[in-house]
């Protein structure tokens, strides 16, 4: 009782100190000038070509922190690869009427379309790889929900996947060592003289496109390595 | 106008609680879970201004919101997802290696 005291006690006091900090967050002067994202909105599209600013920060502006972030998804999914080591797969013992089956093969098309759209769109509109790669990923995810691992599996094995997902790594860093050719930065995209096009077409903004493709490809083949590694223990 | 930092606060505050007082380990990465969420809630507060649009310069615009919150929300929403994966794989290890999920009883070692 008196432990249970404690630990609320502690919980609390940590809310109020939070509390403060946030509020202190809150009451930030927002008349000031904050230059850096005033010169992303001012000058980005300029710079970038990508209209969607997001995007335009994460594969331009920012785009070594991205690399790190997909580095720690390629970890994820090796480290679980590792970690649930599985020789015989666990098959789902449901099985659905013909309904399930129908409306599955008859959505995956439509879940393709829709992710390809999603990562070719990504510097015009809200979306990128990242939502890419998940949408791209619920295609294996289906098929091992209602047809069963093993199928799943037979007809996306886990070596391609992990093939796919080291394309989707090294692509991203030898679009990045493109501009290290030039003589620029690595990952540089309109300071390296790469064709930045009119913004707001579909082939515009240099490298940005070919950045979200790969992001796109690495995401969606991590997380389907995820959810099956999760997914096969007996 | 505070109510959202409060909603944050006590969100945090209720996943922290969670973490030190439960003892099945599942609900411990629930408990993480929960912190992110409402992590990543405090970049949506930061970066939210009155009648602000999202950052899309398409057409003609009037207050834009800032986009670097926004960068950094999906990269915190990337990471806490494949930390959680991570996490519950161990946590399906240690059941299959002791048979419990209770960590009053995975004080000793065995083997």
């Amino acid at each position: 009782m008196v432990k249970k005291l404690y630990k609320l006690g502690l919980v609390v006091s940590l809310g109020m100190f939070l509390f403060v900090l946030f509020s202190d967050i809150h009451n930030l002067d927002r008349t000031s000038k904050n230059y850096l994202s005033e010169h992303y909105i001012s000058e980005g599209v300029q710079e970038t070509g990508a209209i969607n600013l997001v995007t335009s920060v994460l594969y331009d502006y920012r785009a070594f922190d991205t690399l790190g972030e997909a580095t720690v998804l390629l970890t994820a999914a090796t480290i679980l690869a590792f970690l649930v080591p599985v020789t015989k797969a666990d098959m789902l013992g449901t099985t659905f009427t013909i309904i399930v089956y129908q409306a599955t093969k008859y959505l995956i098309p439509f879940i393709a379309v829709l992710g390809v759209y999603v990562i070719m769109f990504g510097h015009l509109s809200p979306g990128g790889g990242f939502v890419g790669g998940v949408v791209m990923a619920l295609i294996p995810i289906l098929l091992s929900l209602t047809y069963g691992i093993d199928f799943s599996e037979y007809k996306l094995t886990p070596n391609t996947k992990k093939v796919v997902e080291d394309i989707g790594a090294i692509g991203f860093i030898l679009l990045g060592l493109l501009a290290v050719l030039t003589g620029n930065n690595f990952l540089a995209n309109g300071q390296a003289g790469f064709p930045l096009g009119n913004a707001g077409e579909l082939i515009s903004a240099g490298l940005i496109p070919y950045l979200n493709v790969m992001i796109g490809i690495k995401v969606g083949a991590g997380l389907a390595i995820i959810f099956n590694s999760l997914m096969k223990e007996q | 106008m505070e109510l959202p930092f409060v909603v944050v606060t006590i969100l945090f505050c209720l996943g922290i609680y969670t973490i030190i007082t439960q003892k099945n380990l599942i609900k411990i990465v629930l408990g993480f879970t929960i912190v992110e969420s409402s992590l990543i809630l405090i970049f949506v507060l930061v970066s939210y201004q009155p009648g602000g649009t999202a950052p899309i310069l398409d057409k003609a615009y009037h207050l834009v919101v800032d986009p670097i919150p926004q960068a950094l929300a999906l990269t915190s929403i990337v990471i806490g997802g494949s930390v959680t994966a991570v996490m519950l794989a161990l946590v399906i290890k240690i059941q299959k290696r002791y048979r419990t999920l209770n960590v009053d009883k995975l004080r000793k070692l065995k083997g």
